[in-house]
């Protein structure tokens, strides 16, 4: 999901309860270079954001960094 | 479309408080895991912030945050009338030294919180 709004991105999961409800997850994407932190996790969330309005997802740690 | 009245409000709040947390619970009783980090992380800092628990109107408060920042999720901090993040980037500028320098403060030598901090740091690395 994440790799499908920023093509090129690398992405790692993890399941942080084993639950599957609260994840961690590393990005790092072409798309974030020259983003502040903010920029960055904005456009992860909105990728992910179905899956939450759905519920599916309920907590996201985030990191991110440009890839390049 | 967020309700005005809390929409200024909430402006008001930012604009009067240099470092403000809006939070899940108060900061001697977090309700939620990741304000408690950001929690943690302030208490370690010789920092006077103001709290403001979001739980008794979550909803509207989402809504203005969103308006205001674009951002959805708690806890939120700002300094200086600015979105610095949530848990997550409040942690990793913690650890790059930049909310210190953001904070005006000195970087405490002692970690926020030990077990948290311990299991995400880099293994020892030997030169």
């Amino acid at each position: 999901m994440i790799e499908a709004a920023l093509p090129g991105a690398k992405v790692e999961v993890a399941d942080e309860t084993g639950t599957g409800d609260h994840l961690r997850a590393t990005v790092s994407a072409p798309q974030f270079e020259g983003l502040s932190r903010l920029d960055q996790h904005r456009l992860v969330k909105a990728a992910v954001k179905p899956r939450f309005d759905d519920g599916v997802i309920h907590a996201l740690s985030l990191k991110t960094e440009p890839l390049g | 479309m967020a309700d005005a009245e809390l929409k200024q409000k909430v402006e008001e709040l930012i604009a009067a408080n240099p470092v403000l947390l809006f939070m899940k619970g108060v900061p001697e009783a977090p309700r939620c895991g990741f304000s408690m980090r950001v929690v943690q992380v302030l208490d370690s800092m010789d920092v006077e912030y103001g709290a403001i628990d979001v739980l008794p109107a979550l909803q509207p408060l989402r809504e203005v945050t969103t308006e205001i920042s674009d951002w959805q999720t708690f806890p939120q901090l700002y300094v200086n009338g600015k979105l610095l993040g949530g848990a997550d980037i409040v942690e990793e500028m913690f650890d790059s030294g930049e909310l210190a320098e953001a904070l005006g403060v000195e970087q405490p030598e002692a970690a926020p919180a030990p077990a948290a901090t311990l299991a995400q740091s880099p293994p020892l690395q030997v030169e």
